[in-house]
């Protein structure tokens, strides 16, 4: 279970989160909503512990375990996985080699067994064939030259990888087609179970018709301004953001 | 011409001086060798140690940087085994199949050296010591065109002390399938100074790589005092020949390095050079090229691994003298702590050289605030019609890409690793020879700390 109390975090010193509360049991699906500025992105990379992101007061706890002490890997391993909005492109590294750098660092530090190069090339065939990811993506460097939608496939790929029990997933419907949608969504739902919690950041309601969430939140000013169940998301789809501190135009 | 008078001389420039004064009658040759090392040390008397006023030694100044010279080493008895080679160029380099040939200790070791069996493949070859007693013409020829370089101080001092070396010969049309491996040591807990001088022709069409190495025997730090290393290697391309020419430098920390290498290229042939520099407190590699027929081509890389306070100059000079000739150099540092890197890359187009192509960059990534990078493109083009370009960058390592890798559970030190690794990455890349690079690829990973799959 996650549980985040009265969170305020600061960039560059300016508080994006203001006192957040959110508690997303295991097994359950969240969606966050809300508008541009509303502090989704920061609640996604505070999650993860991204260094320039301070966080001023309150507690994110995760299996009871405080998570804001610990370093970005000590998250990863205990099982807290981002997937970013964008994510990095690497020249030089290999695809496969960054996958099971990060594979082979995570089941080390939770004490599992490395990996055997058959194993891990008989896993990663398997979980790339159901997202419709070639094996010759993977040889090439990691995120260059893929196209937005190759990116967020690879993005699930490393999570049905590295089996996290929190999964973050910030704007992973952005830059994707209808049939990309389609992809990542069924990759995402996959792996949804009783012992996994997951945080669907999502600016638009679209998302939410192929991953259904058990609760919705509308982040608004840096906090949760209303929570709600999935019709909220429609509610909003029609509504628009508008009395979340946003106008209609730049929510479109 | 009158030599120029210098009326001060350092304690390092005098003791050069009596060095070979000491040493010339020792030295290997025959008259017209002891004429062109006299030659030599006349010149050398004229140009003193560079310092950071003479241009091509702007950021290295290697007069204020040596106090003593040690004496010339010339052992013939040095053990070397296994271990120790392992030791000082790591596993995988000493397991590539290769034609070995061993220099230690400023001398030619034919007992450690597979002569036969490169004889037997069609190699002609022999100790540069002997072959100066009566040299071949081939060999005259590539001594007579390093001396002509006569403003450069490190060619000057190699022909006036060299002791020992290799002379290599591939006849026509021949291309071995083995890379030679020729492999520069000192003598353990012997400083001195080591002069080598390497002469390799590939005849028409001959193909080959030369992998040369250099490292310390015996325990990295302590017992190799103030070595002074100095080494030239001259190459011949006949036309259509291709020549790799690879280069790994581990040594011990106190040596001064001091490496030259000057290729001619014939008409279509290519010389693809690539240097790993690792070792040594100062180290200084030169790479001459200069096309002497058309249609050829040249790739020069490499990659620089410095920290404490290890200072690695690169300087290259292409001399595009004829026309469509091709020329490529990428050069990749990593520096840390107070290291100090250095590039300094020369494109010279001859008026008549049309339809050259030169192109040229360096990449510095600096791992701390006190390292620092220094590079100097030179571009002399006295032709009208023809494409050159450089460019430099350094920067330091992306934090929001390591943020990703440790979000994905790269520990951070591994991360960091991982992104060195892959700056580094894009020289080697430049190998056609995959377990030359692996193996040169892997040695640069025990050096970034990451493990090797």
């Amino acid at each position: 279970m996650l549980e985040i109390k009265n969170l305020h975090a600061k960039v560059d010193g300016r508080e994006i989160l203001n006192g957040l509360d959110l508690t997303v049991p295991s097994g359950e699906v969240h969606a966050i909503m809300g508008p541009n500025g509303s502090g989704k992105s920061t609640l996604s990379y505070v999650l993860a512990g991204k260094d320039d992101y301070e966080v001023t007061d309150g507690t994110v706890t995760w299996k009871g375990e405080n998570l804001l002490d610990m370093d970005p890997e000590e998250r990863a391993a205990a099982g807290v996985f981002l997937a970013f909005q964008y994510p990095m492109e690497i020249p030089g590294v290999a695809t496969m080699t960054f996958l099971r750098s990060a594979v082979n660092a995570v089941r080390k530090a939770r004490g599992e067994e490395e990996y055997s190069t058959p194993d891990f090339l008989r896993t990663v065939k398997e979980k790339a064939k159901s997202l419709q990811i070639d094996m010759a993506m993977l040889r090439r460097p990691l995120n260059v030259g893929f196209s937005g939608g190759e990116k967020k496939r690879n993005e699930i790929l490393q999570m049905s990888l590295l089996e996290p029990g929190l999964c973050v997933l910030d704007e992973t419907d952005s830059g994707l087609d209808i049939d990309a949608l389609r992809i990542v969504s069924e990759g995402v739902n996959a792996l949804r179970s009783p012992e996994r919690s997951m945080l669907v950041i999502t600016h638009y309601q679209r998302l939410l018709n192929y991953i259904v969430p058990d609760r919705v939140h509308v982040l608004s000013k840096g906090r949760v301004a209303r929570s709600g169940g999935p019709e909220l998301a429609l509610e909003l789809e029609k509504s628009g953001y508008a009395e979340y501190g946003q106008d209609e135009a730049s929510a479109a | 011409m009158d030599i120029p008078v210098r009326d001060f001389r350092t304690k390092a420039e005098q003791d050069l001086l009596d060095l070979y004064e000491r040493s010339a009658d020792a030295l290997p040759g025959n008259a017209s060798i002891a004429a062109m090392r006299q030659s030599a040390i006349r010149n050398y008397a004229g140009l003193g140690l560079p310092h950071r006023r003479v241009e091509a030694w702007k950021y290295t100044d290697l007069r204020g940087r040596i106090e003593d010279v040690p004496p010339l080493l010339a052992e013939a008895d040095i053990q070397v085994g296994e271990t120790e080679l392992e030791a000082a160029f790591g596993k995988a380099v000493m397991a590539l199949p290769a034609y070995r040939i061993v220099l230690a200790g400023g001398e030619f070791r034919g007992d450690l050296s597979d002569v036969g069996a490169l004889r037997e493949d069609g190699v002609e070859l022999s100790s540069l010591a002997q072959m100066l007693e009566s040299p071949p013409a081939w060999l005259t020829a590539g001594l007579d065109d390093a001396a002509a370089r006569d403003d450069d101080v490190v060619i000057a001092l190699n022909t006036a002390l060299m002791t020992a070396g290799v002379a290599l010969r591939l006849p026509e049309g021949l291309t071995l399938q083995k890379p030679i491996h020729l492999i520069h040591l000192d003598a353990p807990g012997a400083p001195g100074s080591i002069y080598t001088r390497n002469a390799l022709v590939a005849e028409e069409g001959a193909s080959a790589t030369l992998l040369e190495s250099f490292g310390t025997l015996g325990a990295q730090g302590t017992d190799a005092q103030d070595e002074q290393r100095n080494a030239v290697t001259t190459v011949s391309l006949g036309p259509k020949s291709a020549i790799h020419h690879v280069k790994l430098q581990r040594e011990a920390l106190e040596t001064i390095h001091l490496n030259v290498w000057a290729a001619a290229i014939g008409a279509e042939a290519r010389y693809n050079a690539f240097q790993l520099s690792m070792g040594a407190a100062l180290s200084r590699n030169q790479v001459y090229v200069r096309f002497d027929g058309e249609g050829a081509a040249t790739d020069i890389s490499g990659a620089t691994l410095a920290r404490g306070s290890q200072h690695c100059d690169t300087t290259l000079v292409v001399e595009h003298n004829v026309p469509a000739c091709e020329s490529r150099e990428l050069f990749k540092l990593v520096l840390n702590d107070n290291a100090r890197g250095v590039f300094q890359g020369k494109i010279v187009v001859a008026p008549d050289a049309q339809k050259t192509d030169g192109k040229q960059m360096s990449q510095a990534l600096l791992l701390s605030e006190t390292a620092e990078f220094d590079s100097k493109p030179e571009l002399e083009i006295y032709a009208d019609d023809v494409v050159c370009g450089h460019g430099a960058t350094s920067g330091q390592i992306d934090e929001d890409l390591l943020f990703y890798l440790r979000a994905r559970g790269l520990p951070e030190a591994e991360a960091r690793a991982l992104l060195i690794q892959a700056f580094v990455g894009e020289a080697f890349e430049a190998l056609d020879d995959e377990t030359i690079g692996d193996a040169l690829s892997s040695v640069s990973a025990d050096w970034l700390g990451t493990p090797v799959e």
